[in-house]
Order: C-alpha cells, then sequence, then structure tokens
C-alpha cells in the first residue's frame, strides 16, 4: 500500500514535472500567471502537502505557480522574500504569514506594486486583495461537537480543551461548539471550565488523569491543540477506560496515529494545506483577471464549493475528517 | 525555642507543613483526594520536574542558577531518538537513557565552561544557552514530533512497578521510569553528602572568595557541577520520552520556572550555599501537587495560574520572613541577657 502511494505520487511528480516543463516552454503566452506562494517555513510536512497543491494548480491551469518558504519560521526573513518576489514583479503573491502584523507593510508595498496578495490562515490581515480560510472557527467548533455528541450517543459528561485560554482560534471553536451542544444535545453537560494544556501532551495527560478523578462519570473530551487528544488519549488508556470516553479534536495523524489506530480517539479533524494552497492560487489567479468573488461562489475546490464572503476574508468548510479508516490517506 | 518551632523554621519544616496543610484542604473539598492512587500520581506526574530539579539544586547550592537546562533535556531526549532511529540497532533501554546523558553532559560542558572557564554570570550564560540549545535542536534536528519511537522505549513505557485501582475503578500505575528518579536522587545524595567534591559545591555556593582561599580550585569544580547537571538533565529528558510515547521538540522547554520554584520551595537559595536533596523532593512534591489538584479543588482554570502564583509567593517568602524573625528576636534578646 505504501509503496504503491510512493509510486502514484512519484508518478504525479513526475507528470507535473512534464508539464510545467512544457509551461516553460510557451513561456511568453500572455494568459500565464506568475504566482509565488510564501509559507511560514519550508521543508516540514504540513507545507510540503502545500507544496503538492500549488504544484497539481501549476499542472493543471499552466499557471507558473510556485512555492517558497524560509528554513525558520521567522517573520523577518518572510518579509525579505516578499522583498524579493516584488522586486521581480510577479503577478500575485499568495502567503501564509508567521506574524500578520510583521508583514503588513511589505504587502501594502506589494499591493502598490499591483501585486494581488492572497492571505491564509491570517483573516486580521488589512493589507490583502483576499484572505482565504479553511473555515469559519464557529462552524468548525459545531461540526466537532457534533462529533463527539454523536459518539457519545448525545448524553453525558464531557470536558474541552484549549492550547493555551489565550488562544483566540481555540476559545472560538469550543466556544461555539459548547454552544452548540447546548442548544441540540441537552442530555450533555460541561463538567468544568476549558482546561489549558499549554499544547503539551503531558500537561494534556495530566489534566485528563486529573479529570476522571474528578468526574468518574466522564464520557467525552474535545481537544483544540494537536498534543490535546493524543495526552487524553494516553490518561485514558492507562487507566482502562479505552472506548468509555470518547475523544474528538484537531490533530494531525503524524501526531495522532499510534492512537486513532487503536481507536482509543474516535476522529481528528484539520484541514488539508494541499486544498488551501489550490484555493489561494485560484483566488489569486480571480484577482489578476480581474473576476470578483462573490458569497457562496464554488471556487471547484473540494471544501470550497459554497464560499462564505465577509469583507476580503472568504471562508470554506474544508475540514477533513480522519477516523481509523481514512488514516493511511494522510501522510502529515 | 520548643523542638516543634524549631522545625518549623527550616525550610523544609515550612515546605512540610504547607504540603500537609494544602492536602487537609483538598482532601475536606474532596475525600476522593485521600488515596494511595492520589499518591502513586503524584509520583508519577512529578517524575521529570523532580529529575531537573535535582540538577537544578545542586546548581543553586553552588551559588548559581540553571534555566537552560529543560533546553538541554529537550535536545537530548530528541537528538537520542534521532540517533537510535538512524542506526537501527537494537539497543537495550539502559543504552537510550546513557546516550541521552552523555548529550546532556555534553551541552552541561558548554555551560560550565562558560560559566567556570570565563567566569560569566550564571543567568545571563543560561538564558543565552536556553535558547541557543533550543534554536539549535529546532533548526538542525528537526521540528518534526516522533511518534514511532523503538519497541524498546514503548515495552518500557508498558513495564508498570505498581498498579492499582482507585476508588472509581479506574487503574494508576507508577512507571519503571521512576527508577530513574530514585537513581539520580540516591547518586546525587551521596555526591552532595558523601563527597569532597560535594563539599566543595556547598563551600562554592556559601562564598566563593573563602572557598577560593581554602584552596578549591572553583573553575573545575564549577565546570563539573554543570557537567553533571546537564547530563541529569539529559536523563529527565529521555524519561520524558518513556511517559509520554513520542519525542515532541517542542516539549520540556517553559517548565524551567516551574522546577526553580520547586527548588526554592525544597529550600535552596538563590544566594547559594543551601539546598538538600531531600527537601528538593518535597519542594517537587509540593508543586506537582499545586499544579494537578487544583481541577480536583474545583478551582477554574483562570483562577489556578493565580493560585499557583500565590502558593509560590507564600512558600518560598515565608522560610526568610520566619528565618529574619527569628534573627530580630535573638538581636533584640541579646542586649537584655547582657543587662
Amino acid at each position: 500500500m505504501a509503496l504503491n502511494l510512493r509510486k502514484l505520487t512519484a508518478g504525479v511528480a513526475l507528470g507535473a514535472a512534464l508539464i510545467v516543463g512544457a509551461g516553460a516552454v510557451t513561456h511568453a503566452q500572455d494568459a500565464k500567471h506568475s504566482i509565488v506562494t510564501v509559507v511560514k517555513l519550508s521543508g516540514i510536512a504540513w507545507f510540503n502537502r502545500m507544496e503538492e497543491g500549488v504544484k497539481e494548480y501549476a499542472a493543471e491551469t499552466g499557471h507558473d505557480a510556485t512555492q517558497v518558504g524560509p528554513a525558520s519560521a521567522d517573520a523577518a526573513l518572510q518579509v525579505q522574500m516578499i522583498e524579493d518576489l516584488i522586486a521581480k514583479k510577479v503577478d500575485a503573491i499568495t502567503v501564509v504569514p508567521n506574524s500578520p502584523e510583521a508583514l503588513e507593510p511589505v504587502l501594502g508595498k506589494a499591493l502598490d506594486a499591483g501585486i494581488k496578495v492572497v492571505g491564509h490562515e491570517a483573516s486580521s490581515l488589512q493589507n490583502v486583495t483576499y484572505d482565504v480560510e479553511a473555515f469559519d472557527n464557529a462552524a468548525y467548533g459545531r461540526h466537532l461537537m457534533e462529533a463527539l455528541a454523536q459518539a457519545m450517543g448525545g448524553e453525558g459528561e464531557y470536558a474541552v480543551f484549549v492550547g493555551h485560554l489565550t488562544a483566540k482560534t481555540h476559545n472560538e471553536w469550543v466556544d461555539a461548539a459548547i454552544e452548540y451542544q447546548k442548544e441540540k444535545y441537552p442530555n450533555m453537560t460541561l463538567v468544568t471550565d476549558k482546561l489549558e494544556s499549554n499544547e503539551q501532551q503531558q500537561t494534556a495527560y495530566q489534566k485528563t488523569k486529573e479529570l476522571l478523578r474528578t468526574y468518574p462519570n466522564l464520557k467525552g473530551i474535545q481537544g483544540s491543540a494537536g498534543e490535546d487528544v493524543v495526552g487524553a488519549a494516553l490518561a485514558v488508556e492507562e487507566a482502562g477506560l479505552d472506548g468509555k470516553v470518547k475523544i474528538v479534536g484537531t490533530s494531525l495523524v503524524s501526531v495522532a496515529g499510534p492512537y486513532l489506530e487503536t481507536g482509543a480517539i474516535n476522529m481528528i479533524s484539520f484541514w488539508d494545506p494541499a486544498k488551501a494552497g489550490i484555493a489561494m492560487n485560484k483566488v489569486a489567479s480571480m484577482a489578476i483577471e480581474g473576476k470578483e468573488i462573490t458569497d457562496g461562489m464554488d471556487l471547484g475546490v473540494e471544501g470550497y464549493n459554497a464560499i462564505k464572503l465577509d469583507g476580503k476574508v472568504l471562508y470554506g468548510q474544508a475540514w477533513v475528517d480522519v477516523t481509523t479508516d481514512n488514516m493511511n490517506e494522510y501522510d502529515f | 525555642m520548643n523542638a516543634l518551632a524549631r522545625i518549623f523554621a527550616t525550610p523544609q519544616g515550612i515546605v512540610f507543613f504547607v504540603a500537609v496543610l494544602f492536602a487537609l484542604v483538598l482532601g475536606l473539598i474532596n475525600p476522593a483526594f485521600f488515596t494511595p492512587a492520589t499518591l502513586i500520581d503524584l509520583a508519577r506526574n512529578g517524575l521529570v520536574t523532580g529529575i531537573f530539579a535535582l540538577g537544578v539544586m545542586m546548581v543553586l547550592a553552588s551559588g548559581g542558577i540553571d534555566v537552560s537546562h529543560t533546553a538541554i533535556g529537550a535536545f537530548a531526549m530528541y537528538a537520542t531518538m534521532k540517533i537510535v532511529l538512524g542506526i537501527d540497532l537494537d539497543l537495550p533501554i539502559i543504552a537510550y537513557f546513557v546516550i541521552a546523558a552523555i548529550i546532556g553532559a555534553g551541552l552541561g560542558l558548554i555551560n560550565g565552561v562558560l560559566i567556570g572557564g570565563l567566569g560569566l554570570n550564571t543567568l545571563i550564560v543560561t538564558l543565552g544557552t536556553l535558547s541557543f540549545f533550543r534554536g539549535a535542536l529546532l533548526t538542525f534536528l528537526g521540528t518534526t514530533y516522533i511518534t514511532s519511537v523503538p519497541r524498546e522505549v514503548i515495552n518500557f513505557s508498558r513495564t508498570i512497578l505498581i498498579r492499582i485501582e482507585n476508588a472509581v475503578g479506574q487503574m494508576v500505575s507508577l512507571p519503571a521510569s521512576f527508577l530513574v528518579l530514585v537513581a539520580v536522587t540516591i547518586v546525587l545524595a551521596i555526591i552532595m553528602n558523601f563527597t569532597v567534591f560535594g563539599r566543595k559545591v556547598y563551600a562554592i555556593g556559601g562564598s566563593e572568595e573563602a572557598a577560593q582561599r581554602i584552596g578549591i580550585r572553583i573553575r573545575r569544580v564549577k565546570v563539573l557541577i554543570y557537567v553533571i547537571a546537564g547530563a541529569i538533565a539529559g536523563l529527565a529528558g529521555m524519561t520524558h520520552v518513556t511517559l509520554s510515547r513520542m519525542a515532541n521538540p517542542f516539549d520540556l522547554v517553559g517548565m524551567e520556572l516551574n522546577v526553580i520554584a520547586a527548588v526554592v520551595l525544597g529550600g535552596a537559595r538563590i544566594t547559594g550555599g543551601h539546598g538538600t536533596v531531600l527537601g528538593t523532593l518535597l519542594g517537587v512534591f509540593v508543586i506537582t501537587m499545586i499544579n494537578t489538584t487544583l481541577l480536583m479543588a474545583g478551582v477554574p482554570s483562570y483562577w489556578q495560574k493565580f493560585v499557583i502564583g500565590c502558593l509560590i509567593i507564600v512558600g518560598t517568602g515565608l522560610p526568610i520572613v520566619i528565618d529574619r524573625l527569628a534573627r530580630h528576636r535573638q538581636r533584640m534578646k541579646r542586649p537584655l541577657e547582657a543587662g
């Protein structure tokens, strides 16, 4: 299976290379846009996956779409890269900023130079043409709660984790989830405040141990940071409560894999960076061509079929749910 | 002063008193607290903090401070896993700990050379190396989680010393990694109490000037202190892997203040010359108890940090206040007796 997958990726990569090569020959063609995606950090699994999406887009459309990123997750290095791109006069820059505030000036400069700018994971950015978000945080929170409620049979005690009590997105997910539960699943009860894991698996583990001791009837846990569900699952497993406590949350297969396999974690969700990469490039292309983005539009990318437009920010419904059944499809 | 008052005047006595008081309050709020299962949970949760704390105690006793220990631990843990996965050999679990300790000692040597050799300020140096070691780890070794740890590590994680059922029918277990803490405790207790080196550490912490005059080669002793502290931090890092069953390079760093608070609660002084193995373990016990039982006591999440801060201030401040008061009383007495 793994071997097949590798062959397949090699094939796709080769195909992409051929098409990109063919595209390079016809460089003089007018309609060809040069779009560069600047990511937080190059070489990590998450952005390698995004690059697959960018390459796929380039292969499909013949546009000159590429991805670059600094060797360390440093805002200053991103600023330098964007300066270079402005000097090169690319048609559009799509960017996943390390620090949205730090990039505002240089992105403003890019806009002034007539370059279209599309952001991702940065709904607060001002100097952008558009910003693409995989989903609306509240909708995602409700989605996770629905999954937890389904696993718990719609009743029983549950608890929620956030990475930090100050983490904006995590709190938005969890607040929406709790509100949704109160409305739709009155037989479920939240046992205590939002718990803080500090994005550390061992802290999530210790807090879960304590939760189990204090609330022996606990039936469900919803995590926010990638480590939350893993720490919770380890605690549940050690307490001999596998299957009795349902665990659902945001994580990645590369982090939660072993526990998904045993079923200690019922479901994890995330968004696919490859799809986000394609969506960003599509939006950039449309902006270059002067096409307008409208509410409810279909970008033709899975998860972005009916986007919600709020100012310059577009939201998809691009979450991906992974259980033990489909975990082999994701290698990040 | 009667015997009881004298016990309370010692730092460890105070800590012990605070611990008992805190436990009593918790027990009143939640009767489930007073069970052997709680004790085992505490021992398990305080494991990594405990190992780190012992190394830091030695540094504090010598009059220095080490905030880089968590970065050393994280580096040693991640590097060890990378090395073992890279050479693809079946090593016994003890070899993992040896490799981690050697890497830790190597990084500790850097601290030692800067502090002992060049005579730089310990806080500045270790603040620098904290960032340096962590940066090196994330830049050169990687940022990805290693979730597929070798079989030996998983087997060791699953080896359990004690396993009991708590009041509500959940299993509570003490993992074999607890033996690492036991071993470090024994070795360090011997070093600090029964060797010339241990005496030298306290002497330097008490007064560097005096220590030098009686012929202690301060530089050499200091280098060795940081090498040993580094090795202990390496062991703590490896222990962390066996507890979490994965190696996350972002782990550990961030808990250094917690560790230092535990050591100071345990009677070591930032000014040096004081600190015992037993006191440190007590301090770790109290910190772990505070950190992992506030939920049980029904303290809301936002309040937990506040409460932890208050307890640390009271716990570390009280012994000093009591000490001052005792001295003050002595001073007041003197002229009366003379008259």
